[in-house]
């Protein structure tokens, strides 16, 4: 399997308080990759560190076959990028901001600006800073796709907005995918919204990176356990027990890594499994989040 | 690329460049107001030059306004975004940084042009004593040249961080307190006017700055 993204034994670090330790993160190529995480937790430092415009302090990260930073204009040249903050010039007006955006990509179409731009019913004349965020999120996400890009970055692209536009941007984005086989790496607090898009996903918390899985193992392998009889150690279990706990002479194990076939383990340790609950993802990741912290709290 | 870069310059300093035009246009027409007959006195034609004098610490002044202005203007709207646009553009950094200094220099052609031009209809208009010259040529490529160091002074700062700005602020003011300190104590030390002739006189960077700024001279 090739990897649009590969990072490996990140190290950086922001004053006193915050570092990445060790970071390694490999996106697929032609995935979309859901980089979750808590506020704080990394997630935008990441992605800048991946688009040079921060400097390790070692490690190494290759995007496209390219090496980051001496490959950098090379690398920005064929990916897309949506920054959690709006970033572009305020007085310009929209067509002048698409105008100035057009000429640093060879690989900008017309077309399918003119065509986004129309979907999106931005007005050519306003100036960007009076467009609400809304109309913000719309033009930079048509800025980053009319670039016809391999590789999509995304850091927390619908943060802020409202369904209708949340709905128009992810649309707008799905498509492309669809048509172009490209990556996209999608930076968000917004489990739920990873959930319906992304195939695969990373967990990041305090600089570190908790989980790097495809969605579907992520979702289907963590469940919560009834289980009548437990054993007061669980001992060598096939799976991970992220949590106990006790209600009226049964418990409810949060575990991960299931698979149905470990309920024989059950029967071994003289338990009996009552039920096999599904999390969705967002009980996942608080689970998994929570399990990350507790040995070091 | 640099066709847009220009632009977006122009569009963020278009005001001060025009208002340079306009000022760098009229300085040298105003400055001739008081040029009288050609007969007259020597003592006449002294007050004339002493007048034109008056009038020339304005074109290094206003050469180092406008440099300043479209140096803080150059870089102000990256500096508003915190870079992250300008860095995240697939061009080299020292590529960005050369076509935004470029796209400044060319907007300090106008008032340059400008310059010359009122220069050169002060000259007409103006009966010049006999025994002085104008020097409308000069005048202009001294007040370009002036610009073009300044800008490039102003320029390099304003590139750099707030942390940059803090150093520039702190080793100027560092001086200050040394050269009152030096002072206070009864010392016969000459910090600054010490550093001001390295830097305004021959051969020093900033020598274009002092001299004569004379469009009626003998």
């Amino acid at each position: 399997m090739s990897h649009a993204i590969d990072i490996r034994d990140l190290q950086y670090r922001a004053g006193k308080t915050f570092e990445i330790r060790d970071l390694a993160l490999r996106v697929p190529t032609g995935s979309l990759y859901g980089f979750l995480g808590p506020n704080g937790s990394g997630k935008t430092t990441t992605v800048r560190l991946m688009l040079g415009l921060l400097r390790p302090l070692s490690g190494s990260i290759t995007v496209l076959g390219a090496q980051v930073p001496r490959d950098i204009p090379r690398i920005l040249a064929r990916t897309g990028y949506v920054p959690e903050q709006p970033h572009l010039y305020q007085s310009l007006t929209i067509d002048e901001a698409l105008r100035f955006h057009s000429v640093f990509y060879p690989t900008w179409d017309w077309g399918w600006a003119n065509e986004l731009f129309g979907h999106f019913g931005l007005e050519r004349d306003r100036r960007l800073s009076q467009l609400s965020k809304g109309e913000m999120g719309k033009l930079e996400m048509l800025l980053a796709l009319a670039q016809r890009p391999e590789l999509l970055v995304l850091d927390e692209p619908t943060d802020g907005l409202d369904p209708v536009v949340r709905r128009d941007v992810l649309g707008a984005l799905l498509e492309y995918v669809s048509q172009q086989n490209a990556t996209v790496f999608i930076s968000s607090h917004l489990v739920h919204e990873l959930e319906r898009i992304c195939d695969w996903v990373g967990v990041m918390d305090r600089g570190r990176l908790v989980a790097e899985l495809p969605m579907q193992s992520f979702k289907n392998g963590i469940k919560r356990l009834r289980v009548a009889n437990p054993p007061a150690l669980p001992g060598d279990t096939p799976f991970v027990v992220l949590a106990r706990e006790v209600n009226n002479g049964t418990e409810t194990w949060t575990v991960r890594g299931w698979q149905p076939p470990m309920s024989q383990y059950f029967d071994g340790v003289g338990a009996s499994l009552r039920e096999v609950i599904d999390l969705d993802l967002e009980e996942g990741f608080v689970e998994l989040l929570r399990t990350f912290r507790v040995p070091r709290e | 690329m640099f066709r847009m870069i220009l632009f977006t310059q122009w569009k963020w300093s278009r005001l001060a460049v025009l208002l340079g035009t306009l000022a760098a246009f009229l300085l040298p027409i105003l400055s001739v107001q008081h040029a009288g007959s050609r007969e007259v006195t020597p003592w006449e034609a002294r007050m004339l030059l002493t007048s034109i004098q008056s009038w020339s610490v304005l074109y290094p002044t206003l050469a180092t306004a406008i440099a300043l202005t479209l140096a803080l203007m150059a870089w102000s709207a990256d500096h508003r975004g915190r870079h992250v646009y300008a860095l995240s553009l697939p061009v080299p950094r020292w590529h960005y940084a050369l076509q935004r200094f470029g796209a400044g220099a060319v907007l300090l052609i106008p008032p340059a042009i400008a310059l010359l031009i009122g220069a050169l209809v002060a000259a007409a208009l103006a009966t010049i004593p006999h025994g002085l010259q104008t020097y409308p040529v000069a005048l202009a490529a001294r007040f370009a040249l002036a610009m073009a160091v300044a800008y490039a002074v102003f320029f390099a700062i304003s590139a750099g961080t707030t942390r940059t700005a803090g150093y520039v602020l702190s080793i100027v003011g560092g001086i200050i307190v040394v050269q009152i300190l030096t002072a206070a104590a009864g010392l016969d030390v000459h910090l600054i006017p010490f550093i001001g002739d390295r830097l305004l006189l021959w051969p020093g960077p900033l020598e274009i700055f002092s001299g004569r700024w004379m469009l009626i001279d003998v």
